[in-house]
């Protein structure tokens, strides 16, 4: 049984590509982020309540997925999510401050303090495609093709897990950075799932 | 009252992040959970934020949101015979 990368997405604010295909999307001014949710032609309402981080992640398992998971409604047990990044949810935290910064306008906001922690966006992709397998998010001080191999090779050592999404999920100061892989145990020979090829696809 | 409810269509589209919604696609007479809006718990607390911040209301129990955020309407009323500001 090879270990194989079925499908990635790499999505900054300067590129998105998926699966060696470079795919432009026409950018307004106030957030690139929602320009692809409308370029897909995505009918999710909930995109609109999260946060950047989640927007990130999941416009990038939309991708990732698109062609692979066609029904989203039953569920997989058998897939987990392993992710990681560098300032967790720090861009949404700095959001909730400004919402109980002011003593004389003191309004805690629900909606932006639910997405004060890195692991939602984990849950949004997970909803989403009704994964129901082991789901963790780790923060590393920089991009560690490494630690997400050993994340997900540690995940696959569950018999019952065959697909792991992973990768590298950051957003901070409007950087956009983010690669999702989908790693599966599959009989044929593909592009290998090592610490090298996860470099060459986040460079 | 018309005013109101155009008002406060504007400031739920506003904080829930109904992005694809303008006033004229919410009906003010329609739930606004579960079915019309289909909104969800947490916009049923940043309902009850906005209701403070915007016009000084503060509701003391949360459960009093569900006959208050039955519909626009309905909320435009309460508005209206309870705001400080």
């Amino acid at each position: 049984m090879n270990i194989n990368i079925a499908s990635y997405c790499r999505l900054t604010n300067h590129k998105l590509e998926v699966n060696d295909i470079d795919i432009q999307i026409q950018k307004t001014e106030a957030s690139s982020l929602n320009d692809i949710y409308r370029h897909l032609n995505l009918s999710y309402p909930k995109f609109f309540k999260m946060d950047n981080l989640s927007k990130a992640g999941f416009l990038a398992s939309e991708l990732l997925l698109k062609n692979i998971i066609i029904d989203k409604e039953t569920p997989k047990k058998d897939m987990a999510i392993v992710l990681m990044n560098r300032s967790a949810s720090l861009d949404n935290d700095r959001t909730y401050q400004t919402t109980i910064q002011d003593e004389n306008n003191f309004f805690p906001s629900p909606s932006v303090f639910v997405y004060t922690l890195s692991n939602i966006v984990n849950g949004e992709i997970a909803i989403r495609n009704k994964i129901m397998g082991e789901s963790s998010f780790y923060i590393s001080e920089n991009f560690s093709p490494e630690k997400i191999y050993s994340a997900v090779m540690n995940t696959f050592s569950d018999p019952n897990i065959n697909q792991v999404i992973c990768g590298w999920v950051d957003y901070e100061f409007n950087e956009c950075d983010v690669l999702l892989l989908l790693i599966r145990k599959e009989n044929q020979e593909k592009i290998p799932f090592n610490v090298n090829n996860i470099y060459h696809l986040y460079t | 009252m018309e005013a109101l409810i155009l008002e406060l269509k504007k400031e739920i589209i506003e904080v829930l992040n109904l992005e694809e919604l303008t006033p004229e696609d919410i009906n003010e007479d329609a739930p606004l959970f579960v079915e019309g809006l289909g909104l969800d718990s947490i916009d049923a607390l940043e309902l009850i934020v906005l209701m403070e911040k915007n016009y000084g209301i503060k509701l003391n129990n949360a459960a009093e949101g569900r006959d208050i955020f039955k519909s626009v309407r309905i909320m435009a009323e309460y508005i209206a015979k309870n705001r400080t500001k």
